[in-house]
């Protein structure tokens, strides 16, 4: 019963939701197509959702208020989440619910724009000085393929770099076909694999084949 | 039906139809398909007993994606090789963090390594801060992930699943804290960070191969090797669309347009 009704949603929702992208037609004793069945359908994933984020901030709850309780080390960092959290939860519910308010929604604006984002933007930038750390560690002639990897590296850099065209004039035509041939082949090659695998493995899923996400326990 | 879909559907069902038979014929034992070895899914247990022997953590990362997009079959990859990890951290009595950007992947992954605990007989070992949501912001979550790679010195980092820009941020954060890195996605653009930066990464479509190459389960060697024929027939399409634009026909073209 535990896995017989999970795997009857999955059945009857995702045949439903997949008949769609190619079938429509007006449901049988309705007024709506199978389309807008769809689109309902979706409409609920939304819903469960929401109650998904719920469930996932009483995680965050717990785990950062027992820490807190039993001043572990670091509880200040754990108070400071909780506390924002809070700030983002109120802020936002309150300009919601009063519209009119411009003062409640200028402060959610405000706070999304000049604390959230550039916290975002900041990690975001710290992938340029990682790249060059990893690429340092790749790089490093230790076998063939890290050889190979540094010299389509190197000749893909000399291409993009104006001042290599001056030293010699293939520079550019070399890294564009290592990147337009040699790279779009490999990389198309992996897609075509990622795309069929994707579907093998939906397909498992859609019928009852895999029940690996369900659990081990009966 | 929907115009222009007639052509997709004879393949969702012909490829479909190879893929199942493949995978009943495996299943009923008349078929043995074997998968080559994949250094990748080996060198977990690997990185869980390097961890044991240093008594730190293993970090597990299913990725950023979700169980209702396109990305859900990455997903749902990752969570067969989580099945195995708790399995290993159970048996060496290892600590597993297992954090989560998905608040819809949360519920499931937090019931699936507690019931894979509850089989292992070592049900103490799921503590409420064994699967962590982080949140649901990507570089929020990066930045929590970063924190516990730093916090807890975790000694083993396992990536697997869909990824984007946070890739290299975790790769490089476990390489800063000595972690034994395995990774992989089946975003292709983050599969270079991971092979520069990680030990073991897993490419493109061998993510899928984990729950067969791991458990050895007759329907997801079945469904491995019906992959493999359907990709073969892919092949065999694409060197035919090749000929036959060469000869300058369209006929394939409008074929898949219909």
């Amino acid at each position: 019963m535990k896995r017989s009704v999970p795997l009857l949603i999955v059945f009857v929702i995702g045949t439903f939701l997949l008949a769609s992208y190619f079938f429509d037609f007006t449901l049988p004793g309705t007024s709506i197509t199978l389309k807008q069945g769809a689109s309902t359908v979706n409409n609920w994933g939304v819903i469960i959702t929401a109650f998904a984020v719920g469930l996932a901030s009483i995680n965050l709850l717990r785990i950062h208020g027992a820490k807190i309780i039993n001043q572990r080390s670091g509880w200040i960092n754990s108070a400071i989440l909780i506390l924002t959290m809070f700030v983002f939860i109120i802020v936002g519910i309150y300009s919601r619910s009063n519209p009119d308010n411009e003062a409640a929604a200028r402060l959610f604006s405000n706070l999304f724009n000049y604390a959230y984002s550039p916290f975002s933007a900041t990690m975001y930038s710290m992938i340029a000085f990682y790249v060059a750390s990893a690429s340092y560690r790749a790089f490093r002639m230790r076998s063939l393929e890290a050889t190979l990897l540094l010299s389509a590296a190197v000749l893909v850099m000399l291409g993009n770099a104006p001042i290599a065209e001056q030293v010699w004039a293939q520079f550019p035509v070399i890294g564009k076909w290592l990147l337009t041939v040699i790279n779009t082949t490999g990389q198309r090659g992996i897609a075509i694999g990622v795309a069929i695998g994707g579907f093998a493995t939906s397909l498992r899923i859609l019928l009852g084949f895999d029940r690996g996400h369900l659990g081990q326990g009966d | 039906m929907i115009e222009g879909t007639h052509f997709v559907f004879s393949a969702f069902v012909i490829l479909g139809s190879i893929i199942i038979g493949v995978l009943l014929a495996t299943r009923n034992g008349k078929l043995h398909p074997k998968i080559r070895r994949i250094p990748a899914l080996d060198s977990i247990e690997e990185a869980v007993g390097r961890a044991t022997e240093m008594g730190r953590p293993v970090h597990y990362s299913p990725g950023y994606g979700e169980i209702t997009t396109s990305t859900a079959p990455q997903t749902f990859a990752s969570f067969d090789v989580l099945n195995h990890v708790v399995a290993l951290t159970a048996r060496y009595n290892t600590q597993l963090i297992v954090t989560c950007k998905s608040p819809q992947s949360f519920p499931i992954i937090q019931e699936l390594v507690r019931e894979a605990y509850l089989v292992a007989g070592k049900p103490d070992m799921f503590r409420e801060d064994t699967v962590r949501f982080i949140s649901e912001a990507q570089f929020a979550w990066a930045a929590g992930v970063l924190g516990i790679f730093t916090r807890e010195q975790v000694a083993a980092n396992i990536m697997l699943g869909y990824f984007m820009a946070e890739s290299l941020l975790f790769a490089e954060g476990g390489a800063q804290v000595g972690a034994i890195q395995v990774a992989g996605t089946g975003n292709l653009a983050q599969t270079a960070f991971f092979v520069a930066a990680c030990d073991y990464t897993l490419i493109g479509e061998e993510l899928y191969a984990g729950g067969a190459y791991l458990s050895q389960d007759a329907s997801k060697v079945g469904n491995l090797a019906g992959q493999d024929i359907v990709k073969m027939l892919t092949i065999a399409f694409i060197v035919l669309g090749t000929l036959l634009a060469t000869a300058e026909s369209d006929w394939l073209l409008e074929l898949i347009k219909k």
